[in-house]
């Protein structure tokens, strides 16, 4: 690691760092625009100029460019540097509109800041300016191109990094332009990165257009809790109202950026139909009051039939804590141990992939240097994007991909695709040695160097993860065969941790359906939306004595329940998830929960709050309606000690801190020994499965108004050659008959999906929403709507 | 209306381009062949030759929009290149341009209302030794004043009613 000294301080940087990353190292600021530590240096810019005084390379140079050497001497001083730096600033603004009073960025702009920290300040060019006519690129993202400096951080972000098609740089000379050939909505998932990556205005935010300014926003550091990933996230907003999401930083998971359904997708926060006061039966109540309710009814219950009758639901979108603390609630009213995801399927994959020994988990940074990566049952842009992205760097830097899914896959890199079905996937699994395609990979695996299989929980089950566990202990010879496991939601694993030591055997809607349970307790989930028979599971809650709701999400069960409590989301509270990979990430409040004020003030100006509810009746977290349950006053930070002693695998737990890396949980002891039978469909026999839609499936997307312009239409997929079987053409209407209903809609050739399947996308707010992924493919059937009739 | 390319042409081309390890390499023959047919190469031009080369239209439109001697608006028949580059610049291309503006009553970046004739700077046309330098299509043409540029205008003239 060399050793150097810059304006006669010394530093040490890592090996195959630059003299740029040295100085940022040690805190002096060299003007630069081109480099970023993702995308790394091309040295475009030329802003970054220093004077080279010792080394192998002396004499001016651009320090982005410079490899570190031992013994060098660096100054950034030197007059000639300075000028330099002084005379590139002045070139690059010499078309830049000085229209920072109007654009989005100004206050956070890289521009603002290197700019004066060249030593530019006025003006003097006085000719005219390149103008441009800017397009128009959807929704989400906002051009402004007069405030390009030509760094091509852009192009660099879009298309190398996140392997985007439809974006470049047009042009030559004075007329270069980042757009698109056309004007149009961006394509890729990952578009929003524009915004956090152009160093100056051109990309902004355009779902939070002139807004808000960077210094009047309130921030903290946060986790995605869109998927299973735990992406850090930078959410911001004011007013009680959340406003915009950037990416947080770290480089062991989604390293600096984010996908659209989290940049995007986060109004659900403010969603006017957000549930914010307690109800009884439908009825407004104060909060206190519901509570008392509650703790009351649950006791007078316990007493007279007994703890066996009450059943808790905690979820994978609520805190770690939260979950926690409804496993001592069980404990306290003598209920069995409670459930973490209402989907016994989804629930299983959770408690097996909690079980991998910590060792043996891949991180996104581990995938993104792995040289072979097999993905099994996994579509990562629905299920986990920025896997995708990560997929995407393993391959720039050699690595294979190689997938076997049965949907019509499509990831921004090269890849291998075998379109199996889901049951041959399981079935293969179950005997790999038997099966040619998974021996030969297997053999792969076995002589690569940094292997790692990603299986998604959803396709495979527990049953298929731990298939998998034992797949990738046989391709372990001279060196470990990592695992990724991709769950539903931000805090699966989690739940999987707890679960794991209830009866596995236990399965919530049967429990509910034999009759002796008379109540329900569910923090923040909807188990009429997550389970797998949606109309049975609601059924099955009607018949409750009590049901008891802690959310804050408006879905159909919190308007249903007994009693419902309002909770905070996790951008109004502190907690902790943990992620698909064991990694305990903290997340802090970033607003105070109460109606935006643009609701209560109903847009005007000066923006004034007005309360509509009596003071203190503000939602409180889970955490906190569970410890007044439970009559416990820790903190936060008591609570995770508290939980260290109980669970000695999270021993790290209380040295979190929001914005950091995150912890890995530690071994948690015994394998799970569980296993489950299921049945799979033989091959040939018409089978619907029901999958992730990209956009809309996940827990909070379907409540998320800016991403509607990103739903899919309803539809069925089929293989081409399977409908010429069957004499059906492209885009024909058909009836799909199968055991939660039957549906009119368009059939859609897919030829890169498997054979002898039919897919559906789960779309929420279409007749399609009742279908629910993470299960086995169903028994169908298909007309022809002119046959049906 | 006229063809972008003929039938035959696009069959050779995709037939080259199956072959080829980096058809892309293919662009600027595509772009240039599309050009010589049409005139110019319209954003369907874009969009045909991204099809054959089987890349986004993107990558084709950045290629493009690089090079000066592809014509992503319509230009005239005869599309006039000045070089304002350095030699020319010394020699007198100022007036060789100041000259063509006036002759042909139109401003750089403008065609004849006759539609014969463009006038575009361009920078450096590689005939240094040869400066001033104009190019007229694909044609060459050095050591100018502007008694030979008149003469050259007129043939041209007389070669597109001929
Ligand atoms: S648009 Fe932004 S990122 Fe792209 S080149 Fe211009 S300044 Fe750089
Ligand atoms: S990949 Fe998942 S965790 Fe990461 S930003 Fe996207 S939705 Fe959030
Ligand atoms: S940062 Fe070094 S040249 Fe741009």
């Amino acid at each position: 690691m060399p050793t150097l000294t810059i304006d006669n301080q010394t530093v040490i940087v890592a090996e195959g760092g630059s003299v740029l990353d040295a100085a940022i190292a040690l805190g002096i600021v060299v003007p630069h625009y081109c480099y970023h530590p993702a995308l790394g240096a091309v040295g475009a810019c030329r802003q970054c100029a220093v004077t080279i005084l010792e080394g192998s390379q002396k004499g001016l140079k651009m320090a982005c460019l410079i490899p570190a050497e031992d013994d060098m001497q660096v100054s950034t001083c030197e007059e000639e540097a300075v000028a330099f730096r002084a005379q590139v600033g002045e070139w690059l603004m010499t078309n830049h509109p000085h229209d920072c009073p109007v654009c989005d960025e100004g206050g956070e702009c890289q521009l603002q800041e290197m700019t004066i920290g060249a030593g530019h300040g006025i003006r003097r060019y006085r000719g005219n300016k390149r103008t441009y006519l800017n397009q128009d690129l959807g929704p989400f993202v906002a051009q402004e191109m007069n405030r390009c400096i030509q760094c091509y951080r852009c192009v660099r972000t879009y298309k190398d990094y996140c392997g985007g098609e439809d974006f470049g740089v047009m042009g030559s000379q004075q007329r270069v332009f980042f757009g698109r050939f056309k004007d149009g909505p961006l394509e890729s998932d990952f578009s929003g990165n524009l915004i956090d990556f152009c160093p100056t205005g051109v990309f902004t935010d355009r779902t939070n257009r002139f807004r808000t300014r960077s210094w009047d926003l309130q921030q903290a550091p946060s986790i995605c809790p869109h998927c299973s990933l735990g992406c850090s996230i930078l959410p911001g907003g004011r007013y009680q109202e959340l406003q915009r999401v950037r990416a947080g930083g770290n480089r062991l998971t989604n390293d600096s950026f984010i996908c659209d359904r989290a940049r995007f997708g986060s109004d659900w926060n403010n969603h006017p139909k957000r549930p914010r006061e307690a109800r009884i039966s439908g009825e407004k109540v104060e909060f206190p009051y519901a509570l008392e309710l509650l703790e009351e009814r649950l006791e007078k219950l316990v007493e007279e039939y007994g703890g066996e009758t009450l059943r808790l639901l905690g979820s994978p979108r609520a805190s770690f804590e939260a979950n926690l603390l409804l496993k001592k609630l069980a404990e306290k009213y003598g209920a069995p141990a409670p459930y973490y995801d209402a989907h016994p399927r989804r629930a299983f994959a959770a408690r097996m992939a909690a079980s991998i020994p910590s060792g043996q988990l891949a991180s996104l940074k581990q995938l993104r240097e792995s040289d072979l990566i097999l993905l099994v049952g996994v579509d990562p842009l629905a299920e986990a994007p920025v896997l995708a992205l990560a997929l995407r760097q393993a391959a720039r830097a050699g690595a294979r991909i190689v997938a076997l899914d049965p949907r019509p896959l499509e990831l921004p890199c090269d890849f291998e695709h075998h379109p199996l079905t889901q049951e041959s996937l399981l079935r293969g699994l179950s005997a790999p040695e038997e099966n040619e395609l998974l021996e030969s990979l297997r053999q792969q695996l076995e002589t690569s160097q940094r292997p790692v299989l990603v299986g998604g929980g959803e396709l495979l089950g527990g049953e298929g993860l731990r298939l998998l566990l034992h797949f990738s202990e046989s391709c372990c010879g001279s060196h470990d065969c990592l695992i990724f496991p991709v769950l539903h939601g931000p805090n699966s694993f989690g739940g999987g941790i707890l679960g794991a030591t209830g009866d596995s055997n236990r399965n919530l809607i049967e429990d509910l359906e034999n009759g002796n349970v008379r109540a329900l307790i569910c923090v923040e989930t909807d188990p009429a939306i997550e389970h797998s028979e949606p109309g049975r599971m609601q059924l099955a809650l009607s018949r409750l004595e009590l049901l008891a709701v802690f959310d804050h999400l408006p879905t159909n069960t919190v308007a249903t329940a007994d009693i419902f409590l309002p909770t905070r989301t996790i951008y109004e509270c502190a907690g902790t998830f943990i992620n698909n990979e064991g990694r305990m990430q903290a997340f802090d409040p970033v607003l105070e929960p109460g109606i935006p004020i643009v609701v209560t003030g109903s847009g005007g100006h000066p923006p004034r709050q007005f309360e509509t509810t009596p003071p203190g009746s503000a939602p409180r977290s889970a955490v906190h309606l569970l410890q007044w349950l439970l009559k416990d006053r820790n903190d936060l930070f008591g609570l995770r000690r508290q939980i260290i002693k109980e669970l000695p695998c999270l021993r790290d737990l209380d040295r979190l801190a929001a914005g950091d890396n995150g912890r890995r949980i530690a071994d948690c002891g015994d394998t799970l020994e569980e296993s489950r039978t299921e049945i799979w469909a033989q091959e040939g026999e018409l089978q619907v499965l029901p999958i992730t839609a990209r956009y809309g499936s996940d827990l909070y997307s379907r409540w998320s108004q800016s991403l509607t312009s990103r739903f899919e239409e309803p539809s069925v997929w089929i293989h081409p050659v399977e409908a010429a079987e069957r004499g059906f053409v492209n885009g024909q209407k058909v009836v799909l008959r199968t055991v939660v209903g039957h549906f009119h809609l368009p059939l859609v050739f897919k030829a890169k999906m498997a054979r002898g399947r039919l897919i559906v996308p789960c779309l929420p707010g279409t007749p399609l929403e009742v279908f629910t992924p993470g299960g086995l493919s169903l028994p169908c059937k298909i007309y022809s709507e002119v046959d049906n009739a | 209306m006229k063809k972008l390319l003929l039938k035959k042409e696009i069959d050779a081309f995709r037939k080259k381009a199956q072959k080829l390890e980096h058809p892309r390499e293919m662009v600027i023959d595509l772009l240039r062949a599309i050009q010589d047919h049409f005139g110019w190469v319209p954003d369907a031009g874009v969009e045909l030759a991204a099809d054959i080369l089987g890349v986004p239209p993107i990558e084709v439109e950045e290629v493009a929009t690089f090079y000066d001697k592809i014509y992503r608006q319509k230009v005239g028949r005869y599309p006039i290149h000045i070089c304002d580059s350095i030699c020319c610049w010394i020699r007198g291309g100022e007036e060789i341009a100041a000259h063509l503006q006036q002759q042909l009553g139109i401003k750089l970046g403008q065609t004849t209302s006759d539609g014969l004739f463009t006038l575009l700077p361009t920078c450096c046309l590689g005939g240094c030794g040869r400066a001033p330098s104009i190019m007229v299509g694909k044609r060459f043409y050095g050591h100018l004043t502007c008694d030979g540029l008149d003469q050259i205008i007129a043939q041209l003239r007389e070669e597109a009613v001929g």
